[in-house]
């Protein structure tokens, strides 16, 4: 077991999601906020912004003129694409470097986390669901425990891998019976220290509903459907595999079909392009 | 060199010098094949079982779905001199999520599309690595005909 003081220590070292991600999310989720508003808060911070700009001027959106601000992003792209585009440079740098625990590489993290964070975009506009800049980035950063967990995990490998080959453990099952605490719990209490919402540390620590009374709650049950998707187009994806359960039940409170499930994956195939050009972000 | 195939796309190669690659199989399946007598060989990875879902995206991406794709393949080989009578088929991937059943068990039903579509075609797998619910990266090796898989979190292993 590992001491909350210790993991208190360990997430105070880590280089946390810079707080403009948290008043952007505020701002953006607001009905009464303008434009305006919301480009002031990208442009507060320079390297989002030098960020978002360097993205739009990439080859995929194919822009005839240079975009130099903010406002001409905005312009030209829309707010929806701005917003999401300031939310990913945000959490670029966490999400980054390699998890060896987990069995993964540099960058495996950030792409596992934007595939989920596309996936979840999907889900939210296919089911028309509220609050899809919450939920886009609640499956971007939901797995950012995994960053403190994964040398705990290694050590414990041992002892997971039994746990999960056979005893018919989920990983996360397994890491919370190994180390006291697993890597959705770990995470929303690294959002809470960092000042996410409510909300917001709410979807992380429910990501794989454990809790099965949660998935009444919309916004975690299209998270939680972005990961599964996530897992099974496998980008990223690391030894933990799609060790993780699967509840029909979500399927039929969030309204989705097998077919509904198919066609989020052909978009997913059809955008790929998109995903490599978020993906160079980081 | 080392060829990539990307998620819903597929080559082919008679190089002996190349090798060719694709990563992070979860549900989607890479499908291998080979004919040793003129060292050709090629690996698609296809994302889902039906295309009829949608043609559109269908006919703008074939590789994405199991019908569409796997005739490309073998046709795609025969190109480059490959016999069906010859080719050595190799089939990875077709996880699946923990207790994940019926429709949408995605991986289960790509596979059992892959085996209806190769029953009808007189078509005979060599070997296979499916289901479960690990992530599977597959190689060949084009001089050879070897082929290696990974499954994250793991090292690499000649089959």
């Amino acid at each position: 077991m590992i001491s909350l003081q210790t993991l208190v220590a360990e997430v105070k070292n880590l280089k946390p999601i810079p707080a403009v991600a948290g008043q952007l999310l505020a701002v953006a989720e607001h009905p009464d906020s303008s434009m305006a508003d919301i480009a002031k808060v990208i442009q507060y911070d320079p390297v989002i912004t030098a960020g978002v700009l360097r993205t739009c001027n990439s080859a995929y959106f194919g822009m005839k003129n240079p975009v130099e601000s903010i406002k001409d992003a905005v312009n030209l792209l829309g707010i929806d694409q701005v917003i999401e585009l300031a939310l990913l440079k945000s959490g670029a740098q966490t999400l980054g470097g390699s998890q060896k625990g987990y069995g993964m590489d540099e960058g495996d993290m950030w792409r596992y986390s934007v595939s989920s964070a596309v996936l979840a975009k999907q889900v939210a506009v296919r089911l028309g669901l509220k609050g899809k800049n919450t939920i886009f980035t609640a499956a971007l950063i939901k797995d950012m425990g995994k960053i403190v967990l994964e040398k705990y995990v290694a050590d414990a490998s041992g002892k997971i891998t039994d746990l999960v080959a056979n005893q018919h453990f989920s990983f996360q099952e397994a890491e919370k019976k190994a180390l006291g605490i697993d890597h959705a719990e770990l995470g929303a209490m690294i959002a809470k220290m960092w000042k996410f919402s409510p909300r917001m540390v709410n979807i992380i620590r429910h990501h794989h509903l454990s809790d099965e009374t949660k998935m009444a709650d919309k916004q975690i049950a299209a998270v939680y459907l972005a990961d599964c998707l996530s897992m099974m187009l496998g980008n990223g994806v690391g030894a933990d595999g799609l060790a993780y359960r699967f509840k029909d039940q979500v399927m039929t409170q969030l309204g989705i079909s097998a077919v509904d499930m198919s066609m989020i994956i052909a978009d997913f195939g059809i955008n790929m392009q998109e995903v490599e050009t978020l993906l160079q972000m980081a | 060199m080392k060829q990539i195939v990307g998620v819903a796309d597929m080559k082919v190669s008679n190089n002996p010098g190349e090798s060719i690659i694709t990563y992070s199989l979860g549900s989607c399946i890479g499908l291998v094949i080979y004919d040793p007598a003129v060292k050709v060989g090629g690996i698609l990875h296809f994302m889902l079982p039906d295309s009829s879902i949608d043609k559109q995206k269908a006919a703008a991406r074939p590789y994405m779905f199991a019908d569409s794709g796997i005739p490309r393949l073998f046709k795609s080989a025969y190109q480059l001199g490959g016999d069906k009578k010859r080719m050595n088929v190799y089939v990875a991937g077709g996880a699946e999520i923990l207790d994940q059943q019926g429709f949408f068990n995605i991986g289960k039903r790509n596979y059992m599309a892959l085996k209806k579509m190769f029953f009808k075609n007189k078509v005979m797998i060599s070997k296979q690595n499916v289901g479960g619910n690990v992530n599977r990266t597959v190689r060949i090796e084009i001089a050879t005909g070897d082929i290696y898989v990974k499954t994250s979190g793991s090292g690499e292993v000649k089959i």
